[in-house]
C-alpha cells in the first residue's frame, strides 16, 4: 500500500446517522456497495481523502446504543462493541489483565490522540497487513459478530481477513462486536511490535502460553502481523510445544515450522531477508519472555 | 550602558500570539472573493508534453480556469534560472506541475485536477547522477546555456552539470606522499524533506493598476520581490510582499517559490485574489527538498596524527532543478575540512541534474554534507591510527590568528575556538570513561563526537538595513528585514534595542505581519546571518538615533552631547543624573515653555554590508567566503541493539563558540531543535523513490520525523563565548550549525559501540543490521546464541 | 450538489450554529467558518496532530472528523484554553520555558497536554512523551514542552 494522493478534501456523499441497529442494517442492505460504515473514521476518512474508497452514503454507527458496550462474563469471555474506542479498551482492567497481548498492542497502536477516536472493530475491518490488533485477536481465538437484515453470523478472526484490505464481510453486513473467549486457565500473553521508521509494524508478533510445565497440556500460540499481506496464526507450531523437550529444541523446531508456513514479504519498509531475521528473533524473544525462568 | 536584557533568557516577544493560536500564518490568510489553486502534476519522470486537454475539468461547477506552462513563458531562479512556473513543453520529474486549476472552492479544484488530460511522449529518464554524467545520458535541460545565472556559478551546457566548483589548496599529491596513513571511503546522504510544519502557501492579488500584493510563507520577502521582478520583468516597485507568521523554513522557504505562479494566475483570472496551499504530499513531490549526496573522500596523516592532505569528490544529486543547489555544491566544496588545518586540500563538487524531485537549500547548506563525509573519515582515520578520536581532532583543528582555512584565508584572531567546544562536549558525556554494559547481551553502548563549523554562504554583497523609529510614548518600532520562523532573532534584536535606548523590552515593537513596504531591507533570512548582519545594521541605527536624541538634549541641558547618557527613559548628564530630560519630551521634538521647538521625530538608520568577503577564485576556490565561522562540537552516547539494528541516542551535548549568547533561551532552543533535526535525519529520514521515479513515502506515516519519544531528555547546550569584534556584542549566528554535525556524531558513536562503519545515511535498523552482518558476521551469530539462552525474569 | 445542513455545537463555551455540507471536515469548518486559527493542518491525514481539538473533553484530530459528526458536541480549541484575555497557567508555562519556536504546532501541544494533566497531573516524563507522540514539532521543542508541562502540573493537582 502506498498512500500518496494530493487531496485535502473529501468528495461529496450523504451522511446518515441511524439511531437503531435495525435502521442501520436496513440502510446497508438498501445501498450495499454504495454505503460505508463510519466508526472512528480514522481509517475511512483517510481512505476517502486518498480516493481509495468513494462511498455515496456514509453510515455513522456511533448513535446506536448497543454497539457502545463492553461486557465480560467470567468464564465465558469478553464482548467488545463496534464503537468502543481503543482508549476505552486501554483503560479497561479486564483487557489489561486477561487479554494482555491485546492490551499491549493497543498501547502501541497509532498514538494516544488517535486512539481516543478509533475503534478496535474499525481497525480489524480496515484489514491492512500491518494492523496491530489482529495478531492478538488471532491468539485469543476471537470471533466477530456480523449482522445484516438477514440475521447474524459469527466469523472467526482467522477467517475474517481474506486479503490485503479485504474482509469476509458482505456489503450489507456490519460487525456488531468482537467476542474473545475466556483465555485458557493459567495463561499469559504478550505482544511485540517492531517499527522501523514508519508508524506501522514491519512485523508484530503475539503469543500466548499456558501450562508451561506440563507438556501434554501446554498451550503455545503464535500469530504474526506485518510479515505477510494478511496477519497469520501459525497453528502448526502448537503441536511442537506439546512435546517434552528442552526449550532450545522446541524453539528450533518451532522456527522451522514457522518458516515453512510463513514466507515474509518484501516492501518499502523492509527487505525479505530483514523481515525473516526479525521474525526469527522476535519469535525467540517473545517465547523466551513468556517462558520466564 | 547597563545590560539589563542582553544575555537574559527571554521568551520570544510574539509568544502570546503563537501559544494561543491567534497568530496568523499564510495558511490562515483569506481575502474576499479569493479563488483556490490546485496543481495537476506529472505522472512521467521525463516526457514531452504533447497536449493538455482541460475541457472536462472546466465543466466542473466552480472551476474558473485551467492554466498551463504555455501561459507562463518564464524561467525563475536565484543562482541559475532553471525553473519554470509550470512545465514548459517538457516534464522533468514525477510531480512536476503541468497545469493549475483555479476554482471557487478547494473541493471543486480537487475534483477538476483528475479530469485534466495530459498526453505525454515519454523520454528516457535518468535517476542516478553518475549515469547522468555519462556521454550518452539524456539531457534534462537542453537550454541550460540560455538561463540567467549569477556570476559565481558555472553550468556546463550540453551536459547535466548544473555547477562545478573546484577547490585547490597546496599540493594534495605531495601531501599524500608525506602521509603515513591514508583512508579512503565513500559516503551517501539521501534526499530528505525539510518538513516544516506549515506547507508552502501563498495568497496573491494582482491589481488592475499593476500593483501586486503577495502574502507568502517565505523566509525572505525582499528576495521574493527582487527575484519576481527579475524573472517576470515586473518593476519591483509594483510588488508588495507580506510575510505573516511562518511555520518553519529550514532553508526550504528561502528564495522564490510559488509566488510568481500565484501572482500570474491572479491576473489571468481577472485580477482576483488566489491562494495556493500545498498538501503534504505535494510538499514532498512537487516542491524542492534537500539533494542526495555522494562523496569520495581520501585523508592522509602522519603517524602522529597530523593531517597532510584531503581530497574529496562530491556529486550532488540535484533533481530536476538545481537553481539553489548549485550554491549548495559550492558551499559543500569550500567547507570541506574547513574546521581543520590541512596544508593540502583538493575538492571537486558537482551539482548534477536527474529526473527526480528538485532540490534546494536546507539548514546547514552543504556543510552537513561535507561534515558527514569528513567527520566520518576522521573517525576512521583515528581508528586506523589507533588514536583517540578526540585527541586527533584537538591536534588538527584550526587555530584563530594562526591557521589558514581551506579557502586560503588567514583566520582572524577573534574567530572563535573549536578546541574549547570539543573539550566541553567531551566533558559533558564523560568521554573516555567506560560505561556500564547494558544487561541484555545484545545491547552495546558507544560514544562519539564531531567538530565542525559554518558561516553564512551568502553572496559577498548581501546587505542589510535597519530603521529605528521612536513613537510619542517612547515605544520603539524596530524595522528590520530579517524574518521570524522560529529562531527568534527579532527578540534578540529587541533586547539590544532595549538596552541601548534604556527602555523596557516590552516597549520595543516587532512586527508580526511584516512587509517589504514597512521594514528595512535585508537580502535574505538564511545562512544564520540574521543576528550578525541585521544586528550590525540595528547597532548603527541605534547609534544614529541616539546621536539625534543627544543633540536635542544637549541643547536642552546645555552640555556637550558626549557628556550625556540615555538611561531608564531619560537623557541625563553623566555623573549628575538629576539633570535630565525625559525621552518622551524629545522624541517628537523638544518644546520650550514659550512654544519654540527644536529637533523633531527621531528615526535612526543603519546598514551593513561585508567589507571583507570576496568571490572565490573560479579555478582554486580561494578567497573569503564568509563573514564569520561558528565553530561547534557535538557528542553523544548511543545504545545499539545488535539484534534488530536499532540505534537509540541516550544523551547528547553540543557546544558552540557563538561569541555571545544574547538570549540563552533562544540559543538553547536552536541547539536542541538542531540536534533533534540532526538525529531525525541521521536515524530515520529518506525520501524513497521507486524505479520509475515515484516517491514512495510522501507522508508522515512512512517518512518518519523524530517525535518526543525518539529523543534523549538530556541534550546539553554549552555556549562558548569568544566574542568577534565586528559582530553585535560579539555574537555569531547559530541557526544551522546546530544540526550539521549530528549525523556523524551518532555514526561515530555507533562505530565506537560495535566497531561497525556506516557511511550511508540513514542509520535505520535495517541498514545498521545489514552493516553489522557484513562487517561483523561473528557478532550476529554470537548474539543469536545468547538470545536463546538468555534467562528472562518474569 | 448535496444540500448543506445546519449543525449546532458549543465552541469554547459559546453555542454556534453553522451550515455545513456532509463532506466538510471539522478542521476546515473551525478554521474557515469560525476563524479558529489555533487549529492548524500540516498533513491532512491524522499524522501530525496539529489539528487537535478537545471534543467532548478529549483530544482528537479534527482533520479526520466530519463536521456533521460534531453536531451537539462541545469543542475546545487553543483559543478556548485562555482564561479570559489572559494566558492559562499551562500556556504561560509553555511561553516561559520556550516551548515554542515557529509556533505552528504549539496550540495543539497545549491542548493535548492540558487534557493529560487533567487526567493525570502527576504524569511522569515518560508518560508525557508518550502522550504527545501523535504530534510533530519540526522545530524540536519537545524537551521544553515536557518541562512546561511538569511546571504547570501543580495547577492541576487538587
Ligand atoms: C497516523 C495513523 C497511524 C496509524 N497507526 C496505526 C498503527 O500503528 N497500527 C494499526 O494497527 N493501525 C494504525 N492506524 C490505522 C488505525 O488507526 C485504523 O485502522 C483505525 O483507526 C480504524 O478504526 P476506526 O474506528 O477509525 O475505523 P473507521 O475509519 O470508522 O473504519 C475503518 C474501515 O472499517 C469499516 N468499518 C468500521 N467499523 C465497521 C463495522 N462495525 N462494521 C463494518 N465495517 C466497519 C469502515 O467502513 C472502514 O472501511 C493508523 C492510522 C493513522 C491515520
Ligand atoms: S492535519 Fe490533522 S493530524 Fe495532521
Ligand atoms: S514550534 Fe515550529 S513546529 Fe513546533
Amino acid at each position: 500500500m502506498s498512500f500518496g494522493a494530493p487531496y485535502i478534501s473529501i468528495p461529496e456523499f450523504q451522511y446518515l446517522k441511524p439511531k437503531t441497529l435495525k435502521e442501520a442494517l436496513e440502510t446497508l442492505s438498501k445501498y450495499e456497495d454504495e454505503a460505508k460504515v463510519l466508526a472512528g473514521g480514522v481509517g475511512l476518512l483517510n481512505l476517502m481523502k486518498e480516493r481509495l474508497v468513494e462511498p455515496e452514503y456514509v453510515v455513522d454507527i456511533k448513535g446506536i446504543p448497543e454497539l457502545r458496550k463492553v461486557t465480560y462474563e467470567e468464564g465465558k469471555g469478553l464482548t467488545i462493541g463496534a464503537t468502543v474506542t481503543l482508549s476505552e479498551l486501554e483503560n479497561n482492567e479486564i483487557v489489561e489483565r486477561k487479554y494482555t497481548a491485546l492490551h499491549e498492542a493497543i498501547k502501541v497502536l497509532s498514538d494516544p490522540v488517535l486512539r481516543n477516536r478509533s475503534t478496535l472493530v474499525g481497525n480489524v475491518c480496515e484489514a491492512f497487513a500491518w494492523m496491530d490488533s489482529l495478531s492478538p485477536l488471532l491468539v485469543f481465538d476471537a470471533e466477530l459478530k456480523a449482522l445484516s437484515v438477514n440475521g447474524e453470523r459469527m466469523i472467526k478472526a482467522k477467517d475474517f481477513i481474506i486479503g490485503l484490505a479485504e474482509t469476509a464481510l458482505e456489503p450489507n453486513e456490519l460487525v456488531a462486536s468482537i467476542f474473545l473467549p475466556e483465555p485458557p486457565k493459567n495463561s499469559a500473553s504478550k505482544f511485540i511490535k517492531f517499527r522501523s521508521r514508519s508508524e506501522f509494524s514491519v512485523i508484530n508478533v503475539a503469543s500466548l502460553l499456558a501450562n508451561r510445565d506440563n507438556p501434554p497440556e501446554r498451550i503455545l500460540r503464535l500469530a504474526y502481523g506485518g510479515a505477510t499481506p494478511s496477519p497469520v496464526r501459525v497453528f502448526a507450531v502448537e503441536k511442537v510445544f506439546k512435546q517434552q523437550k528442552p526449550l532450545n529444541e522446541l524453539l528450533k523446531e518451532a522456527l522451522d515450522v514457522v518458516f515453512k508456513e510463513v514466507s515474509p514479504m518484501e516492501d518499502m519498509h523492509a527487505s525479505k531477508e530483514y523481515r525473516e531475521h526479525l521474525m526469527e528473533t522476535l519469535t525467540i524473544k517473545i517465547i523466551r519472555e513468556l517462558w520466564g525462568e | 550602558m547597563r545590560q539589563k536584557y542582553i544575555g537574559k533568557a527571554l521568551p520570544q516577544l510574539d509568544s502570546f500570539h503563537k501559544v494561543t493560536g491567534i497568530a496568523k500564518y499564510t495558511h490562515d490568510i483569506s481575502l474576499p472573493g479569493m479563488l483556490h489553486v490546485k496543481l495537476v502534476t506529472s505522472t512521467e519522470p521525463h516526457a514531452e508534453i504533447i497536449n493538455i486537454d482541460a475541457s472536462e475539468a472546466l465543466k466542473i461547477p466552480g472551476v474558473v480556469a485551467v492554466l498551463t506552462g504555455k501561459d507562463f513563458p518564464y524561467r525563475l531562479g536565484i543562482y541559475v534560472g532553471d525553473r519554470d512556473v509550470l512545465a514548459i513543453d517538457k516534464v522533468n520529474w514525477v510531480g512536476h506541475p503541468v497545469a493549475a486549476v483555479v476554482a471557487e472552492t478547494m473541493e471543486a479544484a480537487e475534483k477538476a485536477i483528475d479530469l485534466v488530460e495530459v498526453d505525454y511522449k515519454p523520454l528516457k529518464p535518468v535517476f542516478d547522477p553518475f549515469e547522468a554524467l555519462k556521454e550518452e545520458a539524456p539531457i534534462i535541460h537542453p537550454k541550460l546555456g540560455e538561463y540567467r545565472r549569477a556570476p559565481a556559478f558555472t553550468p556546463v551546457p550540453g551536459t547535466n552539470i548544473a555547477n562545478k566548483f573546484t577547490l585547490r589548496k597546496g599540493d594534495v599529491e605531495k601531501g599524500f606522499k608525506e602521509a603515513d596513513v591514508v583512508v579512503e571511503n565513500r559516503f551517501y546522504m539521501p534526499f530528505v524533506s525539510h518538513c516544516y510544519m506549515e506547507t508552502q502557501s501563498v495568497v496573491a492579488h494582482y491589481h488592475k493598476d499593476g500593483t501586486i500584493e503577495i502574502w507568502t510563507s517565505a523566509q525572505s520577502p525582499f528576495a521574493v520581490r527582487n527575484l519576481m521582478g527579475l524573472s517576470l520583468g515586473i518593476p519591483i516597485g509594483k510588488i508588495i510582499i507580506y510575510q505573516p507568521f511562518v511555520g518553519g523554513g529550514f532553508g526550504g522557504k528561502a528564495g522564490l517559490h510559488w509566488e510568481p505562479l500565484a501572482a500570474l494566475i491572479s491576473k489571468k483570472v481577472g485580477y482576483k485574489p488566489v491562494k495556493l496551499k500545498l498538501s503534504r504530499k505535494e510538499q514532498f513531490t512537487s516542491a524542492p527538498v534537500r539533494e542526495g549526496f555522494h562523496a569520495e573522500v581520501k585523508v592522509g596523516a602522519k603517524r602522529n596524527g597530523k593531517l597532510t592532505a584531503l581530497k574529496a569528490k562530491f556529486i550532488l544529486d540535484s533533481g530536476a532543478f538545481a537553481d539553489y543547489t548549485v550554491n549548495v555544491s559550492r558551499a559543500a566544496g569550500y567547507s570541506v575540512g574547513e574546521v581543520y588545518d590541512i596544508p593540502n586540500v583538493y575538492c571537486d563538487s558537482l551539482a548534477v541534474y536527474t529526473n527526480k524531485v528538485p532540490t534546494t537549500a536546507m539548514r546547514g547548506f552543504g556543510h552537513p554534507e561535507s561534515a558527514w563525509a569528513v567527520e566520518r573519515s576522521i573517525e576512521m582515520l583515528a581508528n586506523e591510527l589507533k588514536m583517540d578520536p578526540l585527541k586527533l581532532r584537538l591536534m588538527n583543528v584550526v587555530k584563530a590568528g594562526i591557521s589558514t582555512t581551506v579557502t586560503g584565508e588567514r583566520l582572524r584572531e577573534d574567530a572563535g575556538n573549536p578546541v574549547q567546544c570539543l573539550e566541553a562536549v567531551a566533558k559533558a558525556i564523560n568521554w573516555g570513561k567506560t560505561e556500564e554494559k547494558p544487561k541484555e547481551p545484545w545491547k552495546f553502548i558507544g560514544k562519539g563526537l564531531a567538530v565542525f563549523s559554518k558561516g553564512p554562504a551568502q553572496p559577498p554583497n548581501a546587505a542589510s538595513a535597519a530603521i529605528i523609529k521612536i513613537n510619542e510614548d517612547v515605544t520603539v518600532d524596530l524595522m528590520v528585514g530579517t524574518g521570524n520562523f522560529g529562531q527568534g532573532t527579532l527578540t534578540s534584536l529587541a533586547q539590544i534595542v532595549a538596552d541601548e535606548l534604556g527602555v523596557p523590552v516590552e516597549k520595543v515593537r516587532i512586527r508580526t505581519m511584516r512587509s517589504t513596504d514597512t521594514v528595512a531591507y535585508t537580502w535574505q533570512t538564511v545562512g544564520s546571518r540574521g543576528l550578525f548582519t541585521d544586528g550590525n545594521a540595528v547597532l548603527e541605527a541605534l547609534k544614529d538615533a541616539k546621536k539625534q536624541i543627544k543633540e536635542v538634549a544637549s541643547q536642552v541641558l546645555r552640555v556637550k552631547p558626549a557628556d550625556l547618557e540615555i538611561k531608564d527613559g531619560k537623557v541625563m548628564v553623566k555623573g549628575r543624573p538629576w539633570e535630565n530630560v525625559p525621552l518622551s519630551d524629545i522624541v517628537m521634538g523638544y518644546t520650550y515653555p514659550n512654544g519654540n521647538s527644536i529637533g523633531g521625530p527621531i528615526i535612526g538608520r543603519g546598514k551593513y554590508i561585508s567589507p571583507i568577503n570576496t568571490y572565490l577564485d573560479p579555478e582554486t576556490g580561494q578567497g573569503i567566503p564568509t563573514i564569520f565561522y561558528t565553530f561547534g562540537a557535538a557528542a553523544c552516547k548511543v545504545e545499539v541493539d545488535v539484534l534488530t539494528g536499532k540505534v537509540k541516542v541516550l544523551e547528547a551535548a553540543q557546544a558552540f563558540d557563538l561569541g555571545k549568547a544574547i538570549n540563552p533561551l533562544l540559543v538553547r532552543q536552536q541547539v536542541e531543535g538542531g540536534f533533534i533535526m540532526g538525529l531525525s535525519v541521521a536515524l530515520f529520514e529518506e525520501i524513497q523513490f521507486d524505479e520509475r521515479g515515484w516517491v514512495l513515502n510522501p507522508n508522515f506515516s512512512t517518512y518518519w520525523v523524530a517525535r518526543a519519544a525518539d529523543i534523549p531528555s538530556k541534550i546539553d547546550t554549552i555556549p562558548v563565548e569568544n566574542p568577534q569584534k565586528d559582530a553585535p556584542y560579539g555574537a555569531r549566528g547559530i541557526g544551522e550549525v546546530v544540526m550539521l554535525g549530528v549525523p556523524p556524531t551518532i555514526a561515530n558513536a555507533v562505530q565506537n559501540a560495535i566497531g561497525v562503519n556506516i557511511n550511508n545515511l540513514p542509520l535505520t535498523p535495517e541498514n545498521v543490521w545489514k552493516a553489522i552482518k557484513k562487517q561483523r558476521p561473528e557478532l550476529v551469530e554470537e548474539i543469536k546464541k545468547k538470545l536463546v539462552s538468555w534467562k528472562w525474569k518474569v | 450538489m448535496k444540500m448543506p445542513r445546519k449543525i449546532t455545537f458549543t465552541v469554547n463555551g459559546v453555542k454556534k450554529q453553522v451550515e455545513v455540507k456532509d463532506n466538510e471536515l471539522l478542521a476546515d469548518v473551525l478554521r474557515d467558518k469560525l476563524q479558529l486559527t489555533g487549529v492548524k493542518q500540516a498533513c491532512w491525514r491524522g499524522e501530525c496532530g496539529l489539528c487537535t481539538v478537545l471534543l467532548n473533553g478529549k483530544p482528537v484530530k479534527s482533520c479526520l472528523i466530519l463536521a456533521v459528526e460534531a453536531n451537539g458536541a462541545e469543542i475546545v480549541t487553543s483559543e478556548g484554553l485562555m482564561e479570559g484575555d489572559k494566558l492559562s497557567h499551562l500556556q504561560k508555562s509553555f511561553v516561559e520555558n520556550g516551548a515554542l519556536q515557529c509556533g505552528f504546532c504549539t496550540p495543539a501541544f497545549t491542548l493535548v497536554t492540558h487534557y493529560l494533566l487533567t487526567q493525570k497531573p502527576d504524569a511522569s516524563e515518560e508518560e508525557i512523551r508518550e502522550y504527545i507522540s501523535g504530534l510533530i514539532c519540526r522545530c524540536g521543542t519537545y524537551n521544553e514542552i515536557v518541562k512546561a508541562v511538569k511546571q504547570a502540573s501543580q495547577y492541576y493537582k487538587k
